[in-house]
């Protein structure tokens, strides 16, 4: 059996059930192996939370790391980064692992690994940003990520909870005029111009 | 569901929830919390799962009830945005514990889609509380025209919420007073005051 389908059958178990009702023969059932098998891998339930995330992380970085590698403006790339997250929020191990912290001090620092990952994403298409004169030169790129990706946060819970007031469209264009309004510059057609070049 | 007895359940429901986590609350642990003994606590709520939902919505209606009632006086919307954004972080104390309910909240939530409408029904009332404050500044002046109270609110509590998660977990870069700093910053260019007025 295969890690990642290890970690994909985690990751459902754990959304489902939480990861203190989650035991290891319940991942290995899922992912239609043993749990030696699972075991191989994975000593704790916790090790499997983490891995999950990080298989998450992968895969995002999959969906969209080609388009953000050719996109040719950083205002794209944010464009990229917001789109993605709208169409999957994806937040459901990321509040497991917050509960997690609550209580358990390796979770804690686990959770700020993951979450510097997550901003340095940001991070780094600020400076790119301000490098290329496209952002305001006086922006700071760790304040700006933690902005966008603190109300990216916010956002993903209240649309993951099935929130009524919180739609897809509305999440993008709140998180569209928000990078706005902190980068002092305009991205939201950054996709369609690259459309219309294609 | 008035009774002091079922009060006094929920109330050590809770304390064990922010204590524990909620996955390790036991009926048990709640009874002997409250004082009562368990076929009491099974009088009042059948399950566990029942008690633990109703020990959480009793906590955010509660803190709701206090903070969400008052009115908001003629030219002190600035005020009044300034208390909210500071009662909405995790401050030490109570409102450090509400915040781990809240976050108690979330995670149970994801899994049981019958706690949905509950947490919908909590960010509503949320939001209404920073729509009331934001509308009666525009009214008074004390904010810029042409503002729209909903937007605004709604970025003001995805804001606060994942500002405030971190703060709650430590983050070195974000503690509270960093997060009511960065929400105001945010929250006063929207409504073109200057963000240290929301600091007082």
């Amino acid at each position: 059996m295969r890690k990642p389908q290890i970690l994909e059958a985690a990751a459902a178990v754990i959304t489902e059930r939480g990861l203190s009702n989650t035991r290891i023969a319940d991942v290995a059932e899922r992912a239609g192996t043993s749990a030696p098998a699972v075991l191989y891998w994975f000593d704790t339930r916790e090790q499997l939370l983490t891995a999950a995330l990080i298989a998450d992380e992968e895969d995002f970085a999959a969906r969209v790391g080609a388009r953000l590698e050719s996109a040719s403006s950083a205002a794209e790339k944010l464009m990229l980064l917001i789109d993605a997250t709208v169409a999957e929020p994806r937040i459901d191990l990321w509040i497991e692992l917050w509960a997690r912290s609550l209580h358990d001090p390796e979770a804690a620092r686990e959770r700020l690994r993951r979450d510097r990952v997550w901003r340095s994403l940001f991070a780094e298409v600020v400076v790119a940003g301000r490098a290329a004169g496209e952002f305001d030169a006086g922006v700071d790129p760790d304040l700006a990520a933690l902005s966008i990706a603190s109300f990216m946060d916010g956002l993903s819970v209240q649309m993951t909870l099935r929130d009524p007031a919180i739609t897809p469209e509305l999440m993008g264009d709140l998180l569209v005029a928000h990078a706005e309004s902190i980068l002092g510059a305009r991205i939201s057609g950054a996709l369609d111009a690259e459309a219309v070049g294609a | 569901m008035s009774s002091e007895t079922a009060d006094r359940i929920l109330e050590a429901a809770c304390e064990l929830i922010a204590e524990d986590g909620i996955d390790e609350v036991r009926i048990a642990r709640v009874a002997q919390r409250a004082g009562a003994s368990t076929s009491l606590v099974h009088h009042y709520f059948s399950t566990r799962e029942e008690l633990l939902e109703q020990a959480l919505i009793h906590s955010f209606e509660q803190a709701g009830d206090e903070r969400f009632g008052e009115e908001v006086a003629a030219g002190t919307a600035v005020d009044g945005l300034a208390a909210a954004i500071r009662e909405s972080l995790p401050y030490p104390g109570g409102q450090e514990r509400e915040w781990v309910l809240w976050v108690e909240l979330w995670l149970r939530a994801v899994r049981e889609p019958d706690l949905r409408p509950v947490a919908a029904r909590m960010y509503d009332r949320y939001r209404r509380w920073m729509v009331d404050v934001i509308e009666a500044g525009i009214e008074s002046g004390e904010f810029a025209a042409g503002t729209d109270p909903e937007r605004v609110a709604g970025l003001g509590v995805a804001l606060l919420d994942g500002t405030g998660v971190r703060a709650l977990l430590g983050d070195p870069a974000m503690d509270v007073e960093a997060a009511r700093e960065l929400v105001a910053g945010v929250l006063g260019d929207a409504l073109g005051i200057d963000p240290k007025r929301l600091l007082t």
